[in-house]
């Protein structure tokens, strides 16, 4: 399934350069498991501080560490179009 | 374990070596030889200046009084002296020595050895025409010297020449000053070995900073090759540690994406199966 929202969109894009074409995936869960079940084909401004705290944390367990805090820097400025 | 005959290392810096090795003797073959005639040039040049101011303070009317047999008389002993004198100056002149024309060829008129050297020229006697000789006959008109050594029964020379002139101007002799080759060679010699040298060490220090930069590199693709060999037999808690801003780096960079999405797919799965049990 394709975002529907364009930040989702583009959270998708930010993200598919460090994690790879598993990024949906990894996005889906972390918005289902630590934002109340949160779609992330849904994404609104409102989720992006928190996604940004939990892709820190949890790229920082999948790559290096500096590399998920600039992925999640770069996450939590997205503006939706 | 790659062999060293094998490894990157020793294939990059000898190619590397190799160029500059080539490009050193085409740089040297060029450089040598342009050397070779700037110092024969300048040698020349010396030898014509020396010949000149020699030249310049002889009395021409005495030295074509000269004839054989005249060898103790006052005129002869004379020049002779003078020309020692010159000889006893520059340190470099072998030879030194005045002709002129006889004939259609040449006969020595003073030499500055006469009668210290057994093979020393008298008066009269004939020179015998080598490879320089037309350099030599222009140095009747004007200063002249050889363009390469000559080879005659006095060893292996270089001459410089200058015309001797009369009270009138008019050319009746000249006076030749020999350089022996063993100085220019010894000159040439020294350049040649500065520029090996210079070659030499140009060579140990490009292979030296070839080697050194082909193991950062061969350091970093050993790393991505360690932790892809772990990957390949299951431990994916490894890291790419590989930071460079170079090609490598966006391999390593590539590598390390695809170890993420790998962690992620197979977390899914596992995950995945937990629900369905």
């Amino acid at each position: 399934m394709t975002p529907v929202t364009p930040l989702a969109q583009k959270v998708l894009e930010t993200t598919t350069p460090y994690l790879g074409p598993a990024s949906k995936i990894f996005l889906d869960r972390q918005t289902k498991r630590h934002m109340n079940g949160v779609i992330f084909d849904y994404l609104e401004k409102d989720h992006l501080p928190d996604l940004s705290h939990w892709v820190m944390i949890s790229a920082g367990l999948l790559i290096d560490k500096n590399k998920a805090k600039e992925l999640s820097e770069k996450i939590s400025i997205l503006q939706a179009a | 374990m790659t062999k060293m005959i094998d490894s990157l290392v020793t294939k990059l810096t000898l190619s590397f070596v190799l160029l500059i090795v080539v490009i050193a003797g085409l740089a040297f073959f060029t450089t040598y030889d342009a050397t070779q005639k700037a110092l024969k040039a300048q040698m020349g040049c010396e030898l014509r200046s020396t010949a000149a101011a020699a030249a310049a303070m002889l009395d021409g009317d005495l030295h074509a009084g000269l004839k054989s047999g005249d060898e103790q008389k006052t005129e002869y002993l004379n020049i002779q002296k003078y020309l020692q004198k010159i000889r006893a100056n520059n340190p470099n002149i072998k030879y030194i020595y005045t002709m002129r024309r006889a004939g259609e060829g040449v006969e020595f008129v003073i030499d500055a050895d006469y009668g210290a050297e057994e093979d020393a020229a008298s008066i009269g006697e004939a020179y015998e025409q080598g490879p320089n000789f037309k350099e030599l006959m222009e140095g009747f008109e004007h200063n002249s010297a050889d363009q390469e050594f000559t080879t005659d029964q006095w060893g292996v020379v270089l001459s410089g020449y200058s015309p001797i002139r009369d009270s009138l101007g008019n050319s009746v002799g000249l006076l030749g000053v020999d350089m022996d080759s063993r100085e220019v060679i010894a000159r040439q010699q020294f350049i040649q070995n500065t520029i090996f040298y210079i070659i030499g060490i140009a060579i140990l220090l490009a292979g030296a900073i070839v080697m050194i930069f082909s193991k950062t590199i061969i350091r970093d693709i050993n790393k991505l090759n360690q932790t892809a060999t772990k990957i390949s037999h299951g431990q994916m808690d490894v890291m790419v540690d590989v930071k460079r801003r170079d090609e490598i780096g966006e391999l390593a960079e590539s590598f390390s994406r695809m170890q993420a999405s790998l962690k992620i797919m197979m977390n899914q799965d596992e995950n995945h199966n937990k629900s369905e049990k």
